[in-house]
């Protein structure tokens, strides 16, 4: 899952004209041209989206285009989608799921990762094979055996049955591991020598030299599991403990289609990760170029 | 911001096992407290591993073999089942039309999938990277896609293509031309979930492209420069050669990932699944859950990690050759 | 072009107006036990279903009903079975009768407790036979019906009368198949398009409705043995197809007629009769046809009517709260006794003493039609039968070419009986050991 390891800074573009390449040629003019159609097509189907948001029902429904129906503005559906409540549920439990699977995981992964890096025991080729090994799995090769084994364990339908088979990321361990390799081993040497434990040393010398690296992973395991769709929607049918994506897909309005109001719902849906987009923007695009790890 | 430490320097694999295990002449003491010292480095290492290692073999290696062990018995959802039966699920699973026919839809997804997802991505990435104003726009524009849950594209997606009062029929009809059913037709339904997907997940390979631009050195164009070389000549005789190895890399990603379709086929036909448009880990999910047989399903699970394991080796011999040469 | 800034500002405005519209997600008064309820009903009849939740939800402090709306078919089947293997289900859900065979052997439902129905009113003497028995698996009840929807003839009195052949507001009584033709030719002459209107081609579920009913009309009954094979008289089997295809002929009803092509049709004042379930009769009401609904004639001996019941089921539950299910007994006694609104929707309520209530005859036509839940057959029996499963699609295509073609029958029954015992000769997905007894 690694690519480039390389340190470049892809959200700091700001070179100069090339060499024999005027500031404000046609070419670049045509460029610009290009790449704004390309960036308003992308936007464009989440504008239409904020739009029908917007729109009164019938509005919504009479497919007429339009950037504001007969009704003008409305939040109707927004007071609706709002005072009906679910949304509130299903967004916390994304939450505080994601957040939970978060720190595990990254926890769990860069210990390991650490002695995988510089601890010294017999096997231990063997079983970082393993580990990589598992990368190649894909997690739908698992929901059954997995489903089985929440059943065993009578977690099927609980917030630990979503939790847990989420906080195995292989590919977290692999970039950890990476990333340590490639810390100098003096520093740590220098704290052993005054007396410190691995652990101590693992905390106090490690873990601040890897904040970066350990902000990029855990925003990338925090999106993955806020979007995780397939196993939450196999492992809860209470629509108490559903997740946005889950409870989304499968909650229907006694209503029949109401787009207005699904609209509403989507927008809303997307909002909290759009805002970690626009705080984390540099992270997020530095960590994709650096690790190839994309959290879908 | 730098991902990596202050001094990238990996340390020589000779000086690490210095560090950690001091020589010392060879006397009996020493020996025996060396041997202590290997006792102590197990321990340390088995409590730094522990956590890790314990949710791995119970959610990856446990779930494993036990859904191998599954594929071999007649398990049904409800609990009931649960004796060997032989190679039977594999032998339905082979004369079964249905299976046959998502691994058609699935390959067929990846083929018409992957090659715009490479395509656009790099063509988004050589403009980005022409240095024009407005970075964050455009990062903004093609990456935060990416970063929305299936569920809202699919969401999104079918109320653009709503056959009767979605956008794309109501322009289609303004101009003019016949409404289409853009998710109730058989094959363009698959079309229709492409151009979803290409549209959701594309940012994510300008990313990577984007990266591997920035890492070409600067001299090299300087040095072209000098020789009178044209843009679009630096584009074709340096940018691109240079890009052949991310290339590569995006290609194994983007098709593993294609393979992988689920979510948004799922969502946007509204759980319906027809002949034309299953993928594999559909019909995984509708023989365990719909179907209630889980022997059978995850039978199917391993005939697609199958599928994933040939596609990886294959490609992985094409990258080796390609070093080779 | 707008800053991040300024859309930033934008977004937070936004999640702020969020905050602040929100309430309580239920209006559950403090003390009350939440009862989880799943249904698939939307449109008309989720409205319908909705008030009469409110206003239990009203009435009492005991409990509050939080009702979950799932898609319509397989997947709202898909995850209530999941819910049931999973043990932590919700306290009551909706299911179609035909469906609970399937889910009965594998522990997915919990059995109601009869005694328990009686003392809150609700016993086999306030249902009709057919819907009681088609209650029980072996002799345990598994489901308790709100409701039967059956398969009916609709007219169009204006187009009878048209045609002279109304008799008493209704169609004319008939007691053979060529009868019937007949008075459909005489329609057919009179109405602006097709005497009848039936949609199938390419719908499984509409043919297998007016076949089961043709079918039973002569006393027969099919079953489908597991592991066996599939009891089917076939003389009836084929007579009813014949019929089926006398009446798809071009004239009395269209050769290639679809569902909505049907329902178009008759609501546009097109044609005389359509075949359909009851739940179209609101639309026709508001389309302003003079509707009148009843049994397709017994032409081929008996009454019969094909109908599938919206019944409440116990999803099974680990260790179900014995306040709750309590409480769920109370709900579900409480809803069949609301239910008359419920047959504004067409469908007749299958607590019997709503339909007998003075009240109820005063609404037309549904009144007319009541007694036709005395007739009802369902689907056989089995995993694989019911709405929204394989089977009746599977059956349309094995016999949608000797209907319209006029031949072939007895090789389309040939094909039904040995398609089912394929399916038989599997074993059940739920029960794959068939170690399950009644």
């Amino acid at each position: 899952m690694t690519t480039a390891t390389s340190v470049a800074d892809v959200t700091d573009i700001k070179r100069q004209a090339k060499p024999g390449e005027r500031r404000f040629g046609p070419a670049r003019i045509a460029a610009f041209s290009v790449l704004l159609l390309m960036a308003l097509t992308w936007l464009f189907p989440f504008f239409w989206a904020v739009v029908t948001s917007f729109k009164t029902e019938p509005d919504a429904a009479s497919g007429r285009i339009s950037l504001i129906g007969e009704g003008g503005i409305s939040m109707q559906a927004y007071e609706k989608v709002l005072s009906e409540g679910n949304i509130y549920i299903w967004a916390w439990n994304s939450l505080w799921t994601s957040l939970v699977i978060t720190v595990i995981t990254v926890a769990i992964s860069a210990l390991a990762a650490y002695a995988f890096s510089r601890l010294h025991f017999r096997g231990r080729t063997t079983l970082f094979f393993a580990v990589i090994a598992s990368i190649i799995v894909p997690p739908q090769v698992l929901i059954i055996p997995l489903y089985y084994e929440m059943l065993a364990f009578n977690l099927v339908d609980t917030p630990w049955g979503l939790i847990l088979p989420q906080i195995v990321m292989a590919p977290i361990v692999l970039i950890l591991k990476k990333f340590f390799d490639a810390v100098p081993i003096e520093l740590e040497d220098a704290a052993r020598v005054d007396g410190a434990g691995r652990l101590r040393v693992f905390l106090s010398v490690v873990l601040p030299l890897s904040r970066p690296i350990l902000g990029a992973v855990s925003i990338f395991v925090f999106i993955q599991a806020w979007n995780n769709f397939l196993w939450p929607f196999i492992v809860l049918n209470d629509t108490l403990l559903m997740t946005l994506p889950v409870g989304l897909q499968t909650v229907m309005s006694a209503y029949g289609v109401e787009y207005a109001q699904v609209m509403a719902q989507a927008v809303l849906a997307a909002l909290p990760l759009i805002l970690v987009f626009l705080f984390f923007q540099r992270q997020i695009v530095q960590g994709v170029a650096t690790t190839g790890f994309g959290g879908q | 911001m730098s991902m990596a430490p202050q001094t990238a320097h990996p340390p020589l694999p000779a000086a690490r096992a210095g560090a950690t295990e001091p020589a010392a002449p060879i006397t009996a003491e020493a020996e025996a407290s060396a041997r202590q010292a290997r006792k102590k480095n197990r321990l340390v290492a088995l409590a730094f591993l522990a956590p890790f290692l314990v949710a791995f073999l119970l959610f990856v290696v446990w779930p494993m073999l036990h859904g191998f062990y599954l594929s071999f018995t007649n398990q049904s959802l409800t609990g009931a089942g649960g004796n060997f039966i032989g190679g039977g699920n594999y032998a339905e699973a082979f004369s079964d039309p249905k299976v046959w026919g998502s691994i058609r839809n699935t390959v067929w997804f990846t083929i018409i999938s992957t090659v715009p997802l490479v395509i656009i991505a790099m063509a988004m990435a050589l403009l980005v990277n022409t240095g024009l104003p407005g970075q964050w726009l455009w990062r903004l524009s093609f990456f935060m896609p990416f970063l929305l849950a299936s569920t809202v594209i699919s969401q999104i997606w079918s109320w653009l293509l709503d056959p009767e009062i979605g956008l794309a029929n109501e322009v289609l009809q303004t101009l003019g031309f016949e409404p289409v059913a853009w998710l109730q037709t058989p094959h363009l339904d698959l079309i229709s979930i492409t151009i979803a997907t290409v549209w959701w997940t594309v940012g994510f390979n300008f990313l990577l492209y984007l990266a591997a631009l920035q890492n070409i050195p600067e001299v090299q164009y300087e040095a072209a420069a000098v020789d009178g070389a044209s843009r679009w000549r630096q584009i074709r005789s340096i940018t691109i050669p240079q890009l052949m190895p991310v290339t590569g890399v995006v290609f194994v990603l983007q098709i593993l990932a294609s393979l992988k379709l689920f979510d948004q086929a799922y969502q946007m036909l509204g759980g319906v699944s027809s002949d034309t448009s299953r993928p594999i880990v559909q019909y995984i999910f509708e023989a365990g859950f719909v179907g209630y047989e889980f022997g059978y399903a995850a039978a199917i699970s391993y005939v697609f990690f199958a599928l994933i394991v040939v596609v990886g080796i294959v490609q992985m011999t094409i990258v080796n050759r390609r070093k080779g040469e | 072009m707008i800053t991040r800034r300024q859309l930033l500002g934008g977004v937070g405005a936004l999640a702020g107006a969020g905050a602040l519209a929100g309430c309580s997600p239920t209006g559950a008064p403090p003390g009350a036990d939440t009862l989880q309820f799943w249904h698939l009903l939307s449109g008309g009849d989720g409205v319908t279903m909705q008030s009469l939740l409110d206003r239990i939800n009203e009435s009492q402090d005991d409990y509050f009903v939080r009702p979950t709306v799932l898609e319509w078919g397989t997947p709202y089947y898909t995850k209530l079975a999941m819910a049931g293997s999973g043990g932590r289900a919700p306290e009551a859900a909706i299911m179609h009768s035909s469906r609970v065979p399937g889910y009965v052997p594998g522990g997915l439902l919990d059995p109601w407790d009869t005694g328990r129905l009686a003392e809150l009113g609700v016993s086999r003497d306030t249902f009709t036979g057919p819907m009681w028995n088609n209650s029980l698996v072996g002799d345990q009840l598994y489901s308790v019906p709100l409701d039967a929807h059956p398969f009916m003839m609709f007219s169009n009195r204006e187009v009878l009368r048209q045609a002279d052949v109304l008799e008493d507001g209704g169609f004319p009584a008939v007691s053979t198949p060529q009868d019937f033709v007949d008075v459909l030719r005489e329609i057919t002459a009179a109405a602006p398009e097709h005497g009848l209107s039936y949609g199938f081609i390419g719908d499984g579920a509409q043919m297998w409705r007016l076949f089961y009913t043709l079918y039973a009309q002569h006393g027969a009954e099919m079953s489908f043995p597991q592991g066996g094979s599939a009891q089917i008289d076939d003389e009836a089997a084929v007579e009813s197809l014949r019929l089926m295809s006398q009446l798809v002929d071009g004239e009395i009803a269209s050769s290639q007629g679809t569902i909505d092509a049907g329902i178009a049709e008759f609501s546009a004042g097109s044609s005389g009769l359509l075949f359909s379930g009851v739940w179209e009769l609101p639309p026709m009401q508001d389309a302003g046809i003079d509707v009148n609904i009843e049994m397709i004639p017994p032409v081929f001996g008996q009454h019969a009517v094909y109908a599938d019941s919206h019944a409440f089921v116990l999803p099974h539950q680990q260790d179900p709260d014995p306040e709750k299910r309590e409480d769920t007994y109370a709900f579900v006694a409480e809803l069949l006794k609301n239910s008359f609104d419920w047959a504004g929707a067409g469908h007749i309520p299958a607590y019997v003493p709503i339909t007998e209530d003075p009240q109820y005859d005063e609404l037309q036509p549904q009144a007319n039609y009541a007694g036709a839940a005395d007739h009802i057959v369902y689907d056989p029996k089995s995993w694989f039968t019911g709405s929204g499963a394989n089977f009746q699609a599977d059956f349309g295509q094995v016999v949608q070419d000797s209907i319209r073609g006029g031949d072939g029958f007895q090789e389309a029954v040939d094909g039904l009986r040995s398609m089912v015992d394929a399916i038989l000769a599997e074993p059940n997905p739920v029960d794959p050991e068939g170690t399950w007894n009644p």
